[in-house]
């Protein structure tokens, strides 16, 4: 059980999956500018990264490593993430018309975001059992989720403040995103 | 409907194309792989095992099949003689299994250096067994018919200290090495005369 | 002529990661030293390129509903490949990359310039298109890696150029670091005109 918890705890803060593996960038900067915006993302990449982690895993075990066709990973995984995110959009749709209401958007730019895929491959690449891809890959989202709507708070107070006219734009907020990774760091004792 | 069957078709053709030209690519590139991976994951332990040696192991390498499974085997040529073969094996530690390479002289049938190459045991504890000299030297000069055992359960290897298990897992992996010896050793002499 | 204007727009005009602010994840992993900088830019541009001129060659056949999914096939097969190759022929790299040469799938640069040019355009456009942004994208990696090797370790390309005074700033190397280091050279592009909003 502690294995877990420290597993977690590592997952969440230590090495955060955007701040310290480099991993879901792009929608980090794309829709950080507004905190709603921002919590249905992260809310968005809970949701299909459990799926997906566990999904990616189960076949990767019976099915990639037993018939030796480890090569295929990359496309495999690409494509059942892209299979499950658009079952997981036209399911909501059908059966859980307010959750799609607030995940709805975010649901095709998830098939691009390499946080998912990153995680998939992670877990498959570290021999994690079962029960380590379940936590990994759900620490992993709530890591992402919480950067993500840290940072939104920040641009939200940022959209006010007077900022130099070079750094305008992205520049100022991969500086900003920089020093949230180094407080960031500061868990690093911890794990 | 006709949209249908043409977007079936279509996606269909393009995944076809697309795993023909992936078996191709893999076909042709699958034993400079095995190599490349032999080379730089197993080969630096390898060379450690086989301290000395002139020739090129990972390059003279051949497979022999012991329980259904096919096991790599590294001749290695000392004084001129191909005297020693190192083969991959296996044991469980504390956090999984422990990937090693055995290396066993033939002339007198005793070990002459163990590595480890892949293990998933704690870091600073188990996980020193790797780099631990005296642990690896006191299997140096064990023989195969022999159970080989650290000194806490009668045996004579010097387990690391505080990793009790993984001492334990890497014994395991030595004696499943010196079972496959004992099966394998007609056949891996006679693999050695084909090559010569 | 237009060829040449796809060409050299992915150069400086509309520069991956600088100007065009997509496919940043790679931009921060592997520009610890220059020569996974270039590596990652080499390996981007092949599939980029190959991605293009196949996506432009079916962009007739495939059908507009299962476009995407047709993009994602034939760019995971290119990305296979270099996977593949890599391994098998330069393994140390392979090493150092790790994961993310199977990111190249969901790069964000490789899906946009097929929607956005390849299933637009015809062969020898798309070319241009790959060549220019694939191009571009490895002189960003480059500059980027160079800037973080040079301050954070003292090197380039594994050479040592600073003197044996020098303290490596290992700031430089850590992921703070990476992501500092690309938004003052964000800042330095908007000196010359702005970029991009996303």
């Amino acid at each position: 059980m502690s294995d877990y918890l420290l597993m977690a705890v590592s997952a969440i803060f230590v090495n955060n999956i955007l701040l310290a593996q480099y991993l879901g960038n792009c929608p980090f900067v794309g829709v950080s500018k507004k905190m709603d915006t921002a919590a249905g993302m992260a809310g968005g990449v809970v949701f299909v990264l459990t799926l997906a982690g566990v999904i990616t895993w189960t076949i990767d075990f019976f099915l990639l490593r037993h018939f030796d066709l480890v090569y295929l990973r990359t496309i495999v995984f690409i494509l059942v993430i892209a299979a499950l995110v658009q079952f997981v959009e036209t399911f909501l749709k059908k059966m859980v018309p307010p959750l799609y209401k607030g995940l709805g958007i975010f649901l095709p730019l998830i098939t691009t975001n390499c946080a998912i895929f990153g995680v998939c491959i992670i877990n498959v690449r570290k021999d994690f059992n079962f029960m380590e891809t379940l936590v990994f890959s759900v620490t992993s989202a709530i890591g992402f989720g919480l950067a993500l709507v840290i940072m939104a708070g920040l641009r939200e107070r940022m959209a006010t403040a007077r900022i130099p006219k070079i750094m305008e734009g992205t520049a100022v907020t991969m500086i900003t995103a920089g020093f949230m990774a180094l407080s960031f760091f500061g868990f690093l004792g911890m794990a | 409907m006709r949209d249908v069957i043409k977007m079936v078709v279509v996606l269909g053709l393009i995944c076809g194309i697309a795993a023909a030209l992936l078996a191709g690519v893999r076909m042709v590139t699958m034993e400079k792989i095995e190599y490349q991976e032999l080379k730089f994951v197993k080969g630096p332990v390898i060379m450690e095992v086989f301290k000395g040696c002139t020739n090129n192991p990972i390059k003279d390498r051949f497979k022999l099949k012991y329980n259904e499974k096919e096991i790599n085997f590294f001749p290695g040529v000392f004084d001129g003689e191909t005297n020693v073969v190192a083969f991959e094996t296996q044991g469980s530690g504390f956090g999984g299994d422990i990937g090693m390479i055995m290396a066993v002289n033939l002339e007198n049938d005793t070990v002459s250096g163990i590595g480890i190459t892949t293990h998933k045991e704690t870091p600073g504890v188990g996980a020193r067994a790797k780099d631990s000299e005296p642990f690896k030297n006191s299997f140096n000069g064990l023989s195969v018919n022999e159970i080989i055992r650290v000194k806490k359960d009668g045996g004579k290897v010097d387990a690391v200290s505080g990793a009790t298990i993984t001492s334990r897992g890497v014994c395991e992996g030595a004696n499943l090495g010196s079972e496959i010896y004992k099966n394998l050793k007609s056949d891996i002499l006679a693999k050695l005369k084909e090559i010569k | 002529m237009s060829i040449v204007k796809e060409f050299t727009k992915g150069l400086w005009a509309e520069i991956p990661p600088f100007r065009f602010v997509l496919g940043l994840c790679p931009t921060l992993a592997v520009t610890k030293s220059v020569e996974t900088g270039i590596g990652m830019g080499l390996m981007l541009t092949f599939v980029l390129v190959f991605s293009n001129i196949l996506i432009s060659l079916l962009r007739k056949i495939i059908p507009p509903s299962v476009r995407i999914a047709c993009f994602i096939v034939v760019i995971a097969t290119f990305v296979v490949i270099v996977e593949l190759v890599s391994q098998a022929y330069a393994y140390p790299l392979y090493q150092k990359l790790g994961i993310f040469i199977p990111l190249i799938v969901v790069n964000c640069i490789v899906l946009g310039r097929a929607e956005a040019f390849a299933s637009k355009n015809g062969v020898v456009a798309s070319i241009a298109d790959g060549l220019g942004m694939g191009i571009g994208y490895t002189i960003s990696l480059t500059v980027l890696a160079a800037i973080r090797e040079l301050f954070g370790a003292g090197t380039l390309y594994g050479i040592k150029i600073m003197g044996p005074s020098f303290e490596p700033f290992t700031f430089m190397v850590s992921a703070p670091g990476a992501f500092v280091c690309l938004g003052l050279i964000l800042c330095t592009m908007n000196l010359f005109g702005k970029a991009k909003d996303m």
